[in-house]
């Protein structure tokens, strides 16, 4: 097996311990450096990504390299690379760069290695060294209580998911013999008596609840805005944009597989969580006036539109809605991504104007940015939209192929309740124009509050990407809709 | 090696409009050279590909886009002679923009929107599918409506711009509603198995399109061509879609020169051009022997040449003028499609064509050489103007020239003549040809032509005296205009002078069009037809009448005009009117159907009904109840949430063992 496929982790695992090293021997002063290094770093990973080609299996089957693992791969690049290129302004002049980068090159491999994970131990120490890793982060503006708040909830809730997990492992682990995914299915085809046992069901919940947890869904999202809320906003982009993806990662391997071998009936149940999960994060996060609340439970929202995916039942339905949720957890990936970025940049400009301003964040600081800060209010309002799903945009190419396949689905199997759910959907999607517009509204049409600002490059060069990702996925969808199916192929439902 | 870089045709002006539109402040002359340089480049590449594929190439590259749709290039011989007239037209317009626009403040506006707007052309121009070709066509119209209202401040361009774009928009629609009728009947094709594309061939190509005529529906393809002919109509200002091309006068000169004259208002001709073997295909249940779609095309365009050139009589705006030629010219390339069409196949293609680009040159001609005046004099009215001829004489020559040509002066037998002698006289031709054939009504088309080349005539030199003869009627004193913009005037008046002796290695090209592509357009059976002397000679003998009669009556004043131009003469107030169509579109259409009965019911229903009753009352307030209950949820106590979260554990049970039932 060639170890070049390895490459990406690699490099990061070493960049974030040269980091580290780096950090006790420069001046505080030069310690943007190490940005420049991490961003050098991620660029590198991203292009070792794209350019190796190839599958293979290392440790044991316990880490595989495939079209699947790749997108997600990617997906975590890019958001850390747009977290990072966005850091070196906010955390300019901080002493603690280095472990700032370091434990965010870290959450990045640690995402990494739940793509890649073929057996239940790796996806948990893959979930458990991003999710450390992550704690930390969350609480890195260690002055600033809302911030250690955010740090703490996520820590106390996240530990009691990882447990949960970690229960529904052993307990798989104890009916079948095995941690290896492959394993685990050979014995249930091997075995179909067993598949049938109440005590899967208790197992697969206590999976689908930890992975939930990093999903956000409802009701296991609680912790979700309290932190996205709290944290530096950067670290939020992370969070929202590429941690989440964990989640889904982890779910499509394991449920889909797993589910597929017990024959258990999770669409009913997926579809009422997603639904409740979509409407939930719309409805909540019309009355906040907070951007970054606000981008939180539209993160929820997309969490639920994602969570369609395990919906369609026919393999061939099933599959293209996979491809569809990747496809759009790619897109929510930069949106978010960059929605959180441009969030960061009106916090500099508010703090720019009076430095004792608690809620940077509010809706009140939008207004007239698009005569304050003309390239980040630009960018806003073109990633709002894609959040609502218009075209030509990545929002819309995800949400089109997964309500396409359900719909289809749902023509096939003659079922009420899944067009049902795809008119829910629907329906969401238009009730979530309301608050993206209102920013708009605030963007465009109030008049500004201050002077034009200087956008400070690194947020511009963050924005632009994201932006060029979202508009970029839209106009030219081919590729990105083939590497997706591709990564649904893999699960091969 | 040119036609490896054809995608950069387009991506020049495209990078060219970005450049300008963030840097242009800070270049010289608001970064026109940007623009002009990536034009330069675009015309070089065209004219490098010309020379490749020069006779019988072409060049095909084709990307997918996503589902079975495609992005790509076709440069065939109709491609590529459009090309170069756009190219090349645009070119010279912004050089001479350089000049005209020299103390506008909003330069990087204006070159960014035009360059942006020749992108777009170029785009339409080299699509290989009808649906790149629409994209491309609506970004067009947008550039129009942005640039016809460019003086935004003024509420008559504002006024203008929102005619063009909402006008316009009937056509595009119509369009619009063609291509989605043609896919929805080819992809039954292929999922029939009735039509199997080549691996690499993608539904809306025109190929594919071509290769779907004998088995689409007949009924269905006459809607679906004059469906695409609808959205021609609003393109090229045929009847009834015209009002907004004379409104549209309302922005800089040279838009009007570029966008209103030799380009985009082309591109609904170069449509029916380009998808001409679907018109030919359609059934002939009005006429035997002649396609309907082709009949409603000759029809149209042959009462829009007549009825734009009688209007045209009685404007006083210098520009209006020109707008109206350029409506009645229009006409003459549509009926060239749909007479000769009719009679000689693929040939009119070619006929039409040459026509459309001798057309580009001297109406840009015509349009710069107003521009030059307006430039100088202050005013668009002729009634003003006058005695200018000492002052300007390059304006002055060139637009002579440029007005001959439009007259179609030249010498029959011994071909000397003008680019517009060659190209109308080939136009009144076919249309004779198909009088002789159908025999009848048929010659209507050839009494609508012969007599709006006469009123062409007089219109043109109505206008030409007026402006630079006779007495100066104001008090303004002129002088010439720049060399930036005389320049562009000397070098379009080369062409339309000499353009016409092109047209024997013209019209074999083009006639190759689409054999190259595979498509067999069969001509009228029967012998040649050889009109007698007279015929021939006709087209000139009422040019060089109309010349006279304005001579006679604008230069020498033989004749009283002050009883016929009066508001007593219910014929003149007819015209002036321009037969009372922007009241008709305006006023009836626009303010009372529209606004007064369609928009104030559906307001009500939406305010007082939907919004009032529906949204406000039941779906918000509910909404915004739930909101509130759940926001109180998030206590922020991290225990509550731990609960949630094993309720959550719960409930999972719960649904899992509902789904497991």
């Amino acid at each position: 097996m060639s170890y070049l496929l390895l490459l990406p982790e690699l490099l990061l695992i070493s960049l974030a311990l040269v980091i580290v090293l780096l950090g006790l021997m420069i001046s505080d002063r030069s310690k943007n450096l190490l940005g420049y290094l991490s961003a050098g770093g991620l660029l590198a990973s991203i292009v070792f990504i794209l350019a190796i080609k190839g599958e293979g299996s290392f440790f044991y089957d316990a880490f595989v390299v495939d079209p699947l693992s790749q997108i997600f791969k990617l997906i975590f690049a890019v958001v850390s690379l747009l977290a990072v290129i966005a850091s070196v302004t906010y955390f300019k002049g901080s002493r603690n760069q280095d472990e700032y980068y370091a434990l965010l090159l870290l959450a990045t491999v640690g995402m990494m290695v739940v793509a890649s994970a073929n057996d239940l131990v790796a996806l948990f120490v893959g979930f458990e060294l991003a999710s450390m890793a992550t704690y930390v982060l969350a609480g890195f503006e260690k002055r600033n209580p809302a911030s250690l708040e955010a740090a703490l909830k996520y820590f106390v809730i996240g530990s009691l998911s990882s447990a949960l997990m970690l229960f529904g492992m052993s307990l798989v682990y104890g009916i079948t013999g095995y941690t290896s995914i492959p394993g685990i299915i050979e014995f249930f085809t091997t075995n179909p008596q067993a598949a049938t046992g109440a005590i899967n069901i208790v197992a697969m919940l206590f999976l689908v609840a930890g992975f939930a947890f990093k999903m956000a869904l409802v009701p296991f999202h609680m912790w979700a805005p309290d932190t996205y809320e709290g944290s530096p906003t950067v670290v939020s982009a992370l969070l929202a944009a590429g941690s989440k993806k964990m989640g889904f990662v982890a779910a499509f391997k394991v449920l889909v597989l797993a589910l597929v071998a017990m024959r258990a009936d999770i669409q009913l149940a997926f579809a009422v969580l997603a639904v409740v999960t979509m409407t939930y994060g719309n409805i909540v996060a019309i009355s906040q006036r907070s951007i970054k609340r606000m981008l939180a439970y539209s993160s929820i929202a997309q969490a639920g539109y994602i969570s369609l995916a395990f919906v369609a039942i026919t393999p061939e339905m099933s599959q293209m809605a996979i491809g569809g949720g990747i496809l759009l957890a790619l897109g929510h990936a930069l949106m978010k991504g960059g929605a959180f970025i441009a969030v960061a940049v009106v916090g500099y400009m508010v703090l720019s104007d009076n430095r004792n301003v608690k809620n940077t964040d509010d809706l009140e600081h939008f207004a007239g940015l698009g005569k304050r800060a003309p390239i980040t209010a630009f960018a806003m309002l073109v990633f709002l939209l894609a959040l609502a799903g218009i075209p030509p945009s990545a929002g819309f190419i995800g949400k089109f192929v997964i309500f396409y396949s359900i719909t289809v689905d749902a023509v096939i199997q003659a079922s009420g309740w899944m067009l049902f759910i795809v008119i829910v959907a629907i329906l969401n999607s238009a009730l979530s124009i309301y608050y993206y517009a209102r920013v708009i509204r605030y963007m465009y049409v109030l008049p500004p509050a201050g002077e034009r600002i200087k956008e400070p490059t690194p947020y511009v060069v963050a924005i632009v990407l994201a932006l060029i990702g979202t508009i970029g996925i839209g106009v030219y969808p081919e590729p990105f809709i083939q590497m997706a199916m591709d990564a649904a192929k893999v699960l091969g439902v | 090696m040119f036609s490896d870089y054809a995608a950069a045709i387009v991506l020049l002006p495209v990078l060219a409009f970005v450049l300008t539109l963030f840097l242009g402040k800070k270049l010289y002359s608001g970064g026109a050279p940007l623009p002009i340089a990536a034009i330069a480049g675009s015309f070089i590449i065209s004219l490098g590909i010309f020379f490749e594929i020069y006779p019988g190439g072409v060049v095909q590259q084709s990307w997918p886009w996503f589902a079975n749709l495609n992005i790509g290039i076709l440069i065939d011989p109709l491609a590529v002679v459009m090309l170069l007239m756009v190219s090349f037209v645009s070119l010279l317009i912004h050089i001479y923009a350089v000049g005209y626009m020299a103390h506008d403040p909003a330069k990087p506006r204006y070159f960014a929107e035009t360059s942006l707007f020749t992108a777009a052309m170029l785009a339409v121009v080299l699509s290989d599918n009808i649906l790149q070709f629409f994209i491309a066509w609506e970004i067009v119209g947008v550039c129009s409506f942005l640039l016809i209202g460019f003086w935004y401040h003024k509420p008559s361009a504002a006024a203008a711009a929102k005619k063009a774009f909402l006008v316009t928009r009937v056509g595009d629609v119509l369009f619009l509603a063609g291509i989605v009728l043609l896919y929805v009947n080819m992809s039954e094709l292929i999922a029939g198995r009735a039509l199997t594309p080549e691996s690499g061939n993608f539904i809306l190509q025109f190929k594919t399109m071509f290769e779907a005529i004998p088995y689409i529906d007949s009924g269905q393809l006459t809607l679906i061509t004059l469906l695409f002919f609808g959205g021609a109509i609003g393109k090229s200002g045929q009847f009834p879609l015209h009002g907004w091309l004379p409104d549209a006068m309302e922005g800089p000169t040279t838009v009007s020169a570029l966008i209103h004259a030799a380009t985009m208002v082309t591109a609904g001709v170069y449509l029916v051009a380009r998808t001409f073997p679907m018109f030919v295909a359609t059934p002939d249940s009005l006429v035997h022997g002649i396609p309907d779609s082709l009949l409603v095309v000759a029809i149209v365009g042959g009462f829009t040449a007549l009825f734009a050139a009688t209007m045209g009589l009685v404007m006083n705006d210098i520009k209006r003028v020109l707008a109206y030629s350029t409506v009645s010219q229009l006409g003459y390339m549509m009926l060239a499609l749909g007479t000769a069409g009719a009679v000689i196949g693929a040939k009119a293609v070619g006929i039409s064509m040459f026509h459309l680009i001798s057309h580009a040159f001297f109406k840009a001609l015509l349009f710069l050489c107003a521009g030059s005046v307006i430039h100088a004099v202050g005013t668009n009215d002729i009634r003003e103007m006058g005695g200018l001829f000492g002052k300007m004489k390059i304006t002055a020559i060139t637009m002579l020239i440029a007005a001959l040509a439009l007259a179609g002066i030249g010498i029959p037998f011994i071909n000397i003549g003008t680019a517009g002698f060659f190209s109308k006289d080939m136009i009144i031709e076919g249309a004779f040809e198909y009088g002789e054939i159908t025999g009848g009504w048929g010659w209507v088309f050839y009494g609508f032509a012969i007599l709006a080349a006469l009123l062409t005539s007089i219109y043109i030199f109505r206008l030409w005296f007026m402006t630079f003869t006779g007495k100066p009627r104001s008090e303004r004193r002129a002088h010439e205009s720049p060399n930036i913009m005389t320049l562009p005037l000397m070098i379009l008046a080369v062409f339309a002078l000499f353009f016409g002796f092109s047209q024997s290695g013209f019209y074999p090209y083009l006639e190759t069009n689409f054999e190259l592509m595979g498509v067999e357009i069969a001509g009228h059976e029967g012998e040649a037809l050889h009109p007698s002397a007279i015929i021939i000679m006709l087209p000139v003998i009422v040019g060089v009448l109309g010349i006279v009669i304005s001579y006679m009556i604008y230069h020498r004043r033989m004749l009283d005009m002050s009883k016929i131009v009066s508001s007593e003469n219910p014929l003149y107030k007819l015209l002036i009117n321009r037969y009372y169509e922007p009241r008709l579109s305006a006023d009836i259409i626009g303010v009372k159907l529209t606004h007064d009965v369609a928009a104030q019911s559906g307001e009500f229903v939406d305010r007082k009904i939907i919004d009032g009753l529906v949204i406000d009352n039941i779906i918000s307030s509910t909404l915004f109840q739930v909101g509130e209950v759940i926001r109180k949820l998030q206590t922020g106590v991290v225990q509550n949430y731990a609960a949630i979260t094993l309720l959550g554990v719960g409930l999972l049970i719960l649904l899992l063992k509902i789904g497991g039932m």
